[in-house]
């Protein structure tokens, strides 16, 4: 396995580095799929015959183990190199899928946990930190852009595997021309096999494309001395063991927990939320469910918007300043759609639009603000470990939303005051987060590595370890 | 050669999303009344 070391993927002079964000895209837009297991959830409960809550507890192990993986892998990834990593995820992520597939031939449900959950999960976490440290190394000068061209596949990713995946279930099935047709668990197990090899495949396209620059590359014209312009843009470097020690950390988790939380808080009850928001005294609604449809897709594309966009935008206003406008608009908004989000859907679209961009683009300039405080030396790994704040935000947003809406009855058949609490609690969140991104402060020096690591010398640094 | 295998690189994985997203906003088009 040497010959994928980061030793043998070092770029020859005149590499382009605009060859490395479709590599990373590749990765992500394969993981990505991790958002769209909706288009098989109902036909994965008539086949097992298990509650839907059985079958979401699928995606839940696999979003666990993202962020496990995470941050137990994100170590041996910088060590390895994006190279390796992505290999290895690829691998992860294809078996799971096959190993999840014999689960559903096999009507085992348990394989279908061990295989998407476990193993998939795992793939999850080392491919989404795999190509980020090799992006950041590769635009010093703008690495939102960089990470957020990445991070946004993750968004993406969804957007084409839902429609795929529901054409290939129709293509597997056939009844699939039947009235409200389901479909066989035969269809998503033969879908799951094609998905593990196209996934298999694009992965692979991914990692024998990525290249790390040479010690001594920096783009055309940049000066690494104009970084440590900003306050918060260190020159030095902090190691992932030590990084859990810095305040600093904590605070980023803690912003990173609150921003996801609030975020998962709409996304996780779209469809029903919108309905009841607009729901008449006869318990009509003014919004149909084709209409809360195409309500979801907007968020889905305010979720990759928002990654690529605001992840950008944060090279230009400094990563502190984008996380206030995340966490203090945010709450703004967030107060504004409880309050005033039934009285028109357009304020009310308008909103949840600006709230979810700003989830999404929490996502993606985390890295950025990670190599801002803590260097580039081991940014992979403190990604690694920081992710944990995902994990643990995939938990406790549906619980804090599901606790508050099952007081108050069954979405669907809800009215917009019922949602005000949840909704005010995850304003409230924003705050605390404000308030964290507010107290964050440049790493104290004892912190640092010993021997000043240049970003020229990145490469050097990263085999010393 | 150069901008070539770019240009590859980025269809390899611009196609698809392009095709994602043109799938998603005909579903968005119905919050529009489309």
């Amino acid at each position: 396995m040497s010959w994928l070391d980061r030793d043998h993927t070092i770029a020859p002079p005149g590499f382009n580095r605009w060859l490395i964000p479709p590599a990373a895209l590749a990765v992500h837009l394969c993981i990505g799929q991790a958002y769209a297991t909706s288009v098989y959830k109902t036909a994965l409960v008539e086949h097992f015959d298990v509650s839907l809550t059985q079958i979401g507890f699928i995606f839940s192990i696999a979003i666990v183990m993202l962020g496990l993986s995470a941050a137990i892998m994100g170590t041996w990834v910088d060590r390895s190199g994006p190279r390796k990593a992505m290999f290895v995820a690829a691998l992860f992520w294809s078996s799971g899928f096959l190993i999840g597939s014999m689960g559903i031939f096999s009507s085992q449900l348990w394989l279908v946990y061990l295989g998407y959950g476990v193993i998939g999960g795992i793939g999850l976490g080392i491919g989404y930190i795999s190509p980020v440290s090799t992006l950041i190394k590769w635009f010093p000068d703008r690495p939102g852009l960089a990470t957020g061209m990445a991070i946004m596949g993750f968004g993406g990713g969804a957007l084409i595997a839902s429609p795929v995946s529901t054409a290939l279930m129709a293509f597997y099935d056939p009844n699939s021309g039947v009235e409200g047709w389901v479909a066989s668990g035969d269809a998503v197990a033969k879908l799951f096999l094609t998905l593990a090899v196209i996934y298999l495949a694009y992965m692979m396209f991914g990692a024998f494309t990525i290249k790390v620059p040479a010690a001594d590359w920096k783009p055309a014209g940049f000066d690494a001395s104009k970084v440590k312009v900003k306050s918060l843009v260190t020159s030095n470097n902090v190691s992932a063991a030590n990084s859990i020690k810095t305040k600093q950390f904590w605070l980023v988790w803690i912003v990173l927990f609150c921003n996801v939380t609030a975020g998962i808080g709409i996304l996780e009850q779209a469809a029903p939320m919108i309905q009841d928001f607009f729901r008449q005294p006869d318990g009509t609604s003014l919004v149909t469910a084709v209409v809360a449809g195409g309500f979801v897709g907007l968020l889905s594309i305010a979720n990759m918007g928002g990654r690529f966009v605001w992840s950008s935008t944060s090279d230009v206003t400094g990563r502190k300043r984008i996380y206030m406008v995340y966490l203090g608009v945010g709450t703004v908004a967030y107060v504004l759609l409880a309050l005033l989000g039934s009285s028109t859907t357009a304020l009310y679209v308008v909103l949840a639009f600006i709230i979810i961009s700003f989830y999404g683009g929490g996502f993606a300039t985390v890295p950025a603000y990670l190599r801002d405080l803590f260097g580039t030396f081991q940014v992979g790994a403190i990604h690694g470990r920081l992710l944990t704040a995902w994990s643990a935000a995939g938990i406790a947003g549906p619980l804090i939303v599901n606790g508050f809406l099952d007081a108050q009855g069954t979405p669907g058949e809800l009215t917009a005051q019922a949602y005000q609490p949840a909704l005010l609690t995850m304003a409230a969140l924003l705050v605390v987060g404000f308030i964290a991104n507010l107290m964050v402060k440049p790493v104290s020096d004892r912190f640092h590595e010993s021997v000043v690591v240049r970003p020229e010398d990145l490469e050097l640094a990263g085999d010393r370890k | 050669m150069t901008k070539a295998r770019i240009a590859i690189v980025w269809a390899l994985v611009g196609v698809p999303l392009a095709y994602g997203i043109f799938m998603t906003l005909t579903r968005v088009t119905a919050l529009f009344g489309g």
